[in-house]
């Protein structure tokens, strides 16, 4: 087991306290620094990102209750204590009450500083633990999801190869019945491929693993990226695909692999239920606290009574006009996930005949990472 | 065809993946050899020295495929075969449902010159191939 040096930072005013902790911190093997007020401490703190902060409430300047908030924001899982006299008292039960740890009674005892320190230190110790124990679970979670996934997909792979061998007309002449057959055949295998993909995707997401990375994401980039590899699909359906405007920044907080996912969903049904020579415009444009982005179809619309069940999974909006009735069904129900897992939204209106606009919210990445 | 007296190699680890490829390719006149993993595939490349290398990289563990491939292109020990054009066949689909990207660049690897998807379609497969023979 790797035994990591722990770090405390000690704010107070007082120089014989701060040299006196220091001494006995130091004897005890902990990393140690002081400050002599709230506002050098919590640039020490800042730094450093100590395991624990000692915190005298009475210092003239900051205050140690308003020192004890702005560790908690720093970093939440830096234990704080403070230090009290007499005449702080209430203010002790008011730091318990704003998140500190414990109280360190003055005048105290090497014996009893090291106490309060320990408690503090087995805190970390069941913090670490528990955290620990979480990303082992979503491991072996993952790799449950990965094993039936390979075991699910890895036979269905090979049977569609053996269906592209044979219609090929690569193992001997296909008569056109056979030829028939085959090719619904293999219609259903392709969409049976499909739903375990987005079931395991379902289960991958509602496992809380996809979005723990956000990065700052550029929606213009990531967007041209799908069009790119969409145009093709487009054209062959005589629809036109444009990023059409950006007004504003670009720049969301996201997961970009999942963030791929929605817009690749929504774009392929904007295709897909579009008319021939019809459009897609997409708007990105930045508003107060999101990003947003605008996809518009000129396709077949959708009726008001269907809209509040369009994200449900499995829904289908059963048309006697839409022969295509592809995919899974969950193609709408992932991206909503996909957006509400991200705190953004996803919603849509329509124009039965006319066209849809799916609007797609994300929250804007500032420019400093603490949000 | 003009190839065919080619010799291609399929590396995969599903019997019936190798079965199926090798009844396309051999359709096409080229000559087959296979192996069903990394290690029997290292030794058949050096004997049989083939003209192009499909390598599936799904193979037990993820990086089989890479570093094979790596080891093709930059290893003394493989440096009678390092212009054999490697196509790494994806099924990555089959794995994890996403797109597949590279990213063995990030660490210094090198990477395949094509990469090719599961369930391989016949004419998919010969365009590639053609592509990267003719160089």
């Amino acid at each position: 087991m790797k035994k990591r040096k722990h770090s405390i930072v000690v704010i107070d005013d007082e120089e014989s306290m701060r040299d006196s902790c220091r001494m006995i911190l130091e004897k005890d093997g902990f990393l140690t620094e002081t400050a002599e007020n709230g506002s050098s401490g919590l640039t020490k703190v800042e730094k450093i990102r100590p395991d624990l902060v000692l915190i005298d409430l009475k210092m003239p300047g900051i205050s140690g209750l308003d020192v004890l908030e702005k560790v908690k924001k720093i970093d939440s899982n830096i234990i704080p204590i403070v230090i009290t006299g007499y005449a702080t008292i209430e203010s002790a039960v008011e730091a318990m009450k704003r998140g500190a740890y414990d109280i360190l009674h003055k005048p105290f005892t090497p014996g009893e500083l090291r106490l309060i320190i320990k408690r503090g230190l087995d805190r970390i110790k069941l913090f670490r633990e528990a955290e620990s124990l979480r990303n082992e679970k979503k491991m072996i979670e993952e790799n449950f999801i990965t094993m039936v996934s390979h075991q699910l997909r890895s036979p269905l792979v090979a049977i569609t190869q053996y269906f592209e061998v044979i219609l090929g007309g690569i193992a001997g002449e296909v008569v056109p019945r056979q030829k028939d057959m085959l090719v619904k055949a293999r219609t259903r295998l392709n969409s049976l491929l499909e739903l375990i993909n987005d079931w395991l995707d379902i289960a991958r997401m509602d496992g809380g693993s996809i979005v723990d990375k956000l990065k700052i994401v550029s929606l213009e980039d990531l967007i041209n990226k799908q069009v790119e590899f969409l145009k093709p699909y487009a054209e062959k359906n005589k629809v036109t695909l444009s990023l059409s405007s950006i007004s504003g920044s670009d720049k969301a907080l996201g997961d970009s692999d999942s963030l791929e996912q929605v817009f690749s969903n929504l774009i392929n049904n904007a295709i897909k239920y579009n008319k021939a020579d019809g459009t897609i415009k997409i708007l990105i444009k930045e508003e107060e606290d999101y990003i947003t982005t605008e996809i518009k179809d000129t396709g077949i619309g959708i009726r008001e009574e269907h809209i509040p069940y369009l994200f449900n999974q499995f829904y289908r909006v059963s048309r006697s006009e839409d022969k295509k009735q592809k995919g899974s069904g969950l193609g709408l129900t992932i991206a909503k996930k996909i957006v509400d897992a991200h705190n953004g939204s996803i919603h849509v209106t329509s124009k039965p005949g006319k066209g849809s606009v799916f609007t797609v919210q994300l929250p804007k990445a500032y420019n400093t990472i603490t949000q | 065809m003009e190839n065919s007296k080619a010799k291609i190699m399929i590396i995969d680890d599903d019997p019936d993946f190798r079965d199926a490829v090798t009844s396309i390719l051999q359709s096409a006149l080229y000559e087959v050899v296979t192996a069903p993993n990394p290690e029997e595939g290292k030794k058949k490349i050096l004997k049989e020295k083939p003209d192009l290398i499909l390598l599936d990289i799904m193979m037990d563990s993820l990086f089989d495929g890479f570093s094979l491939c790596n080891a093709i292109k930059t290893s003394k020990e493989f440096s009678s075969v390092k212009n054999t054009p490697v196509i790494f066949v994806s099924a990555v689909k089959e794995m994890t449902g996403s797109r597949f990207q590279f990213k063995g660049e990030d660490q210094g690897l090198s990477g395949p010159d094509d990469y090719i998807d599961k369930p391989v379609k016949p004419d998919d497969l010969f365009s590639r191939i053609e592509r990267l023979l003719k160089k």
